[in-house]
C-alpha cells in the first residue's frame, strides 16, 4: 500500500480532547463515562482523566469542603498539581499510545483556566472540545448530589446527610468564581454547552464529524434511573447440531426457556412496563412468543453474518476452510467470513441502536450470540480483543443498571440445561474447558461488578 | 414522556398516531407469520403493505437515472404512493417515522441568510432518511402571484394593494402545506420565508400547533459580513435573476433586506417557541426547548455537519482486472492501469479549472472555511485492491492523499456472488422471484441489499457534506448509485437502475437550490 494512502479520513486524523467544564453534580462524569464507552465501542481510542482521581492521589483522600476554597493557599497547590499531573499524562497518552479522544474530566470552572489548558493542547496539536453540563433545575442537582454522595470515593464512609451537606459547602465554593460558556466570550472554542440535561444547547464552532457525533450522541444521554434485559435466544436446533448462523427453530429445551422467560423477567422487573426487542430471526421471535410485553423486531439485531459458513460446524469450517478458520482464531474482532461479517461491521450496524437504546426507558433485547457480546461491551466497556470472546451462555437473563459511574450487572440463570456453544480459540470443539486464566479474560459476568 | 401512552395504546397492530410513538428507529411490530423458503428476505415484511410500484412503470424513469444535464428531483413532490426512501429504515401505514409525528419547520430570517440552501439541504436528508419532506419556498409562490410592487417583498407592506397581496400569498402557502399535512401523508414540511416578526411565528404556531403539528423554528443569522457577501452571490444565482446584471440583482437583493431590517425580531425563550438558531451557516447552533425527538436530534446533527460547500463530486469506476469477480480481490490489469491514468489526468484538469471558477475563489477567501475540511480536491476509495488501484496516480502524480473508507466497499452479493442474471434465476428460482418484485430492498441469501448499503454509508454521506472543495470517489457501482441517489434524491425504484459505465465519469455539481449532473467520457 503506498505510504499516502490512509485507511481514515482527513477529518479524522484529528486528536481531540474533550474538557468537561461545569460545577460538581452536574453529571461530569457520567457524561465523560459515557463518552469514552462511546467511542471505544466504536474502535476509537479514548480514554478519560479524571482530575478528583489525581487529587485523591495527590494526597487529598477525604477533602473537606474548605479544601475547594479557591482562595485557600494551601490546597490550592495541591489541586493545581492534580490538574497538571492529568494533563500531563493526557499528553503522554495522546504520543505514547496513539489516543484519540481523551476527557478531561474536571470543573475546569473559570475561563483562564480553560485558556490554559487550550494552550497546552493545542502546542501538542490536540483539539479542544469544551463540553459544559450547566444547570439552575434544583431537582436535577438534588439528584446528581446524592448520586456523587453513593458513589464518589470522597464520601463512600460519610454519614449521608454530612456527606449531602459537604457536596453542598464544596458547591458553594466552586460557584462563587464559575464563569460560564457564552458564545460571546468563548465564541472561538469548540463547545457544546448542555443547560438542565439538554433541554437548551449550544453548539459552538463543531469543525469534524467526529466532534459532531460526539455532540450528537451526548444529546440523546438522559439521566432517569431504567434497566436494560438482555438474553439470547433459547436453545435452537442448529445449537444442538452444532451449526452455526442460519434461521432454525428452537428445540424443546430452548421453547421451555421461552415459557421460563416472563416469569424471570417479572421476577426481575416487578410490573415495571418493558418493551421487548427481538430480532428478525425465528430463534428470537420463538423465545419472545410468551411474554406480554410490547414486541419489535429489528434487522439490526440479527446475527453476525457467517457467509458461506453459515450452516456449517466449526469442525467443517476447520475442514473445508482451514485458513479462514485460523485466520478468524488470530483475529477474531476483525475476520470478516467470506461474503459475511465482522465482529467491528455488526458493531456499525448496531450503532442505531445504541442510540435509540440510550433515549429509551426498560427495554428487554432477545437477540443472539455474537450481537449480545456487542452491545454488552457497549455497557461494560469491554475492550474489542476480548468481547468476541466472552462467554454468554444459553437460558440465563442478563439484568444491566447504567449508572452515573458505571453499570450493574446480575446474572439471572434459567435452570434449564442447554448445549454450551462456545468456541474456545484454537479448535474446533465446543465447550468450556475451565482453563483458570482462561475463565478469567472471557467470563467477565459475574453475579455483580461494576465496571470502573 | 412516552410512558405513559404505552399504557393507554390499544392493541397492536393499530397503525395509529400514537402506536407509531411507540416504535423505536428502525423497528417493527413483530410479526408472527414466520416467512419460509429464503430466510434472510425482509420484503415482506417490513415493505409488504406498501404498494412499490413495479420496476419499469414509471414514465419519468430516464430523467431520474442519470442522463446527462439533468437536475435532481429534491423539489419533485412524493406520490402518496411512493413513500420508500433509500435511507428508510422501515414503513407505516401512516408514512410516518421516527416516533416523531408531523413536523413544520419554519425558517426565520432576513433576504441572503441561506434559507433556500437550508431548506432544500433538510428536505434532501429527511427524505434520504424516508420522511415524507418538501420544502415550501415562498420565492416560488411570489413568481406566480403576479404583482411586483416595490413592497412584494416586505414582511409588513405599505401599500393596500401590497396588503392584500401579501395575504393571499400567505394563504395559499399555508393551505398547499395544509393540504401536505392532511391528504398526502405529509410529515415534514419546510417553510422557506422570512418569518422575522413574532407576530408572523406566532401565527404559524397556533395554526399548525392546533392541527395536531409540532412547529419547530430554524433561524439563520448571519453576523459575518464576508458569510453575508458571499450569501448574495449565491442568492444572485436563482433562476428568478436570470435576465438581470450582476449589478442589478445586488441592487435588487439589497433592496429586499433594507425593506425588512427593520421589522426583524430575533428569536428570544421569551416566545415561548421551539426553536433552533442557526449562525453563520453552522459556527454556532442553539437548539432551545426541542424535547430530544430522535429525528429532530437527527436534523440537528445533520446541520452541524452542513456546510456552505459548492465543490463538484466527481464518481468513477475502478478498472477493469482479469477476471472481474466479486470475490477474488485482485489487481488492476493492463487495461485497468491505462483507465487509471487517464482517469487521474482528466480529473485534475477539471479541478484546476474549478478553481479559476472566481466564484470558488471567492469561497475559498471565506475565512469560516476554518469549520470546513477545505482540499482543492479529495480522493475516496473503497478497500479493495482494485479501487485503491485506480486512485494511486493522484498521490504518486499529484501528491494528494488517497483516502480508503470501508463505507464505501461494495454490496455484498452473499450467495449470488458473480453469477449471472440467469444463474441467479436458475439457483434460486423462488428468491429470483421475489427479487424482482423490490429489487431495491431484496437481499438475496446472506448478500446485503442496497437498503443496508445506504445504511452503512449514511455516516460518508454526513462527511461529505461538510468537504469543502471537489470530491473524487473510486467505487463499485453499487455504492456509486447510493451516492448518486442521495445528490440527486432518487427514489428507490430508480436508485438501483443507474448506470456507471466504465468509460466516462459522472460529474454532480452542487448548488443551493438543487444539484446538476453531466457526464465526461474518459
Amino acid at each position: 500500500m503506498p505510504k499516502s494512502v490512509r485507511t481514515i479520513t482527513s477529518a479524522e486524523d484529528a486528536r481531540i480532547c474533550v474538557v468537561m467544564v461545569g460545577l460538581p453534580a452536574r453529571g461530569k462524569s457520567f457524561i465523560a463515562q459515557k463518552i469514552i464507552r462511546f467511542l471505544s465501542w466504536i474502535s476509537v481510542n479514548a480514554k478519560s482523566f479524571n482530575v478528583g482521581q489525581y487529587r485523591r492521589e495527590a494526597g487529598a483522600l477525604k477533602p473537606t469542603p474548605d479544601f475547594f476554597d479557591m482562595d485557600n493557599d494551601n490546597y490550592f497547590v495541591i489541586r493545581k498539581q492534580a490538574e497538571n499531573n492529568a494533563i500531563k499524562d493526557i499528553l503522554k497518552w495522546f504520543s505514547e499510545e496513539d489516543g484519540v479522544v481523551a476527557v478531561l474530566d474536571a470543573t475546569n470552572s473559570t475561563r483562564e483556566r480553560r485558556a490554559g489548558i487550550c494552550e497546552i493542547l493545542k502546542a501538542n496539536k490536540i483539539e479542544p472540545m469544551f463540553i459544559e453540563s450547566y444547570s439552575d433545575d434544583e431537582s436535577f442537582i438534588l439528584r446528581n448530589i446524592n448520586e456523587v454522595r453513593k458513589v464518589s470515593p470522597d464520601y463512600s464512609e460519610q454519614d449521608p446527610e454530612m456527606a449531602i451537606k459537604n457536596i453542598l459547602l464544596k458547591l458553594q465554593k466552586y460557584e462563587k468564581n464559575y464563569e460560564t460558556m457564552t458564545s460571546e466570550l468563548d465564541g472561538d472554542l469548540t463547545f457544546i454547552k448542555l443547560v438542565n440535561g439538554a433541554q437548551e444547547a449550544i453548539i459552538n464552532r463543531i469543525k469534524t464529524y467526529s466532534e459532531s457525533r460526539i455532540a450528537f450522541y451526548v444529546m440523546n444521554l438522559h439521566l432517569k434511573p431504567r434497566c436494560i434485559y438482555l438474553s439470547r435466544h433459547g436453545e435452537s436446533v442448529y445449537n444442538v447440531e452444532q451449526k452455526i448462523g442460519g434461521d432454525s427453530c428452537l428445540s424443546e429445551r430452548g421453547l421451555k426457556y421461552a415459557q421460563k422467560l416472563p416469569e424471570l423477567v417479572t421476577a426481575n422487573a416487578g410490573d415495571a412496563n418493558l418493551t421487548v426487542w427481538t430480532s428478525t430471526l425465528k430463534r428470537t421471535h420463538e423465545t419472545a412468543q410468551y411474554l406480554a410485553y410490547k414486541k419489535l423486531q429489528w434487522k439490526a439485531l440479527d446475527e453476525l453474518d457467517a457467509g458461506i459458513c453459515d450452516g456449517m460446524t466449526y469442525e467443517e469450517i476447520e475442514d473445508k476452510y482451514p485458513d479462514d478458520f485460523k485466520a478468524r482464531d488470530d483475529d477474531k474482532y476483525e475476520y470478516r467470513y467470506r461474503g459475511g461479517e465482522s465482529y467491528r461491521d455488526v458493531v456499525i450496524r448496531l450503532e442505531p441502536i445504541i442510540m435509540e437504546l440510550e433515549r429509551q426507558d426498560n427495554i428487554l433485547i432477545i437477540t443472539h450470540q455474537a450481537v449480545l457480546r456487542c452491545i454488552y461491551a457497549y455497557y461494560m466497556n469491554v475492550p474489542q480483543e476480548e468481547s468476541p470472546w466472552m462467554s454468554i451462555p444459553l437460558h440465563t437473563l442478563l439484568k444491566l443498571e447504567p449508572r452515573a459511574y458505571g453499570t450493574k450487572i446480575t446474572k439471572i440463570k434459567a435452570n434449564i440445561p442447554a448445549v454450551s456453544t462456545y468456541k474456545e480459540k484454537g479448535t474446533s470443539q465446543l465447550g468450556e474447558s475451565v482453563t483458570a486464566s482462561k475463565a478469567s479474560v472471557r467470563d467477565i459476568i459475574t453475579s455483580i461488578a461494576g465496571d470502573k | 414522556m412516552e410512558t405513559k401512552e404505552l399504557k393507554t395504546s390499544p392493541a397492536p397492530n393499530v397503525p395509529l398516531d400514537n402506536e407509531e410513538l411507540l416504535n423505536g428507529l428502525g423497528s417493527e411490530l413483530m410479526d408472527r407469520r414466520f416467512s419460509e423458503g429464503n430466510h434472510m428476505a425482509r420484503t415482506d415484511s417490513r415493505w409488504g403493505k406498501l404498494n412499490v410500484p413495479q420496476s419499469g412503470s414509471d414514465k419519468d424513469d430516464t430523467s431520474r437515472s442519470g442522463t446527462a444535464g439533468s437536475v435532481d428531483s429534491v423539489h419533485k413532490p412524493i406520490k402518496i404512493e411512493e413513500n420508500v426512501a433509500p435511507g428508510q429504515l422501515y414503513a407505516t401505514d401512516s408514512g410516518k417515522l421516527f416516533h416523531a409525528g408531523k413536523i413544520l419547520i419554519v425558517l426565520v430570517g432576513l433576504p441572503a441568510t441561506s434559507k433556500t440552501a437550508l431548506s432544500v439541504a433538510i428536505t434532501r436528508y429527511t427524505r434520504w432518511l424516508g420522511v415524507r419532506a418538501e420544502s415550501f419556498h415562498i420565492s416560488k409562490y411570489r413568481k406566480e402571484m403576479n404583482y411586483s410592487g416595490d413592497d412584494c417583498y416586505s414582511a409588513v407592506p405599505e401599500t393596500k394593494v401590497g396588503k392584500e397581496f401579501r395575504k393571499s400569498l400567505l394563504e395559499s402557502v399555508f393551505n398547499d402545506m395544509i393540504v401536505f399535512f392532511q391528504k398526502t401523508k405529509g410529515q415534514i414540511a419546510v417553510y422557506d420565508a422570512l418569518n422575522i416578526r413574532k407576530e408572523d411565528r406566532t401565527n404559524i404556531h397556533i395554526r399548525f400547533a392546533n392541527l395536531n403539528i409540532k412547529v419547530i423554528f430554524i433561524e439563520s443569522i448571519v453576523k459575518d459580513p464576508e458569510l453575508y457577501e458571499l450569501n448574495l452571490l449565491n442568492a444572485a444565482k436563482a433562476s428568478e435573476f436570470e435576465n438581470f446584471t450582476k449589478e442589478q440583482t445586488q441592487n435588487i437583493l439589497k433592496r429586499r433586506l433594507q425593506l425588512n431590517k427593520s421589522f426583524y425580531q430575533k428569536m428570544s425563550k421569551d416566545e415561548k417557541l421551539c426553536y433552533i438558531k442557526f449562525i453563520d451557516f453552522g459556527k454556532e447552533i442553539i437548539v432551545n426547548n426541542i424535547k430530544g425527538g430522535y429525528l429532530i436530534n437527527k436534523i440537528v446533527f445533520f446541520l452541524m455537519n452542513l456546510r456552505n460547500t459548492n465543490g463538484k463530486i466527481y464518481f468513477s469506476r475502478c478498472g477493469t482486472s482479469e477476471k472481474d469477480n466479486y470475490l477474488n480481490d485482485e489487481e488492476l490489469n493492463k487495461e485497468g492501469i491505462d483507465f487509471a491514468h487517464r482517469m487521474t489526468d482528466v480529473i485534475m484538469e477539471r479541478v484546476s479549472k474549478n478553481e479559476q471558477d472566481p466564484d470558488n475563489q471567492e469561497m475559498a477567501r471565506w475565512k469560516l472555511n476554518a469549520l470546513t475540511d477545505s482540499k482543492p480536491l479529495h480522493v475516496f476509495t473503497a478497500e479493495r485492491k482494485r479501487t485503491y488501484d485506480t486512485g494511486q496516480f493522484f498521490a504518486k502524480k499529484y501528491n494528494i492523499p488517497v483516502y480508503q473508507r470501508m463505507e464505501l466497499k461494495q454490496l455484498r452479493e452473499g450467495s449470488v456472488a458473480d453469477l449471472s442474471e440467469e444463474e441467479k434465476q436458475n439457483r434460486y428460482p423462488t428468491e429470483y422471484q421475489e427479487y424482482l418484485k423490490d429489487p431495491y430492498h431484496y437481499r438475496f441469501p446472506r448478500a446485503e441489499s442496497y437498503h443496508d448499503l445506504a445504511i452503512r454509508m449514511e455516516p460518508f454521506l454526513l462527511e461529505l457534506e461538510r468537504i469543502s472543495g471537489d470530491i473524487l470517489i473510486i467505487a463499485h457501482e453499487s455504492t456509486l448509485r447510493v451516492l448518486y441517489g442521495y445528490f440527486m434524491a432518487s427514489s428507490c425504484q430508480d436508485l438501483w437502475k443507474t448506470n456507471f459505465s466504465r468509460d466516462e465519469i459522472t460529474e454532480i455539481t452542487i448548488t443551493p437550490f438543487q444539484n446538476q449532473v453531466r457526464k465526461i467520457p474518459i
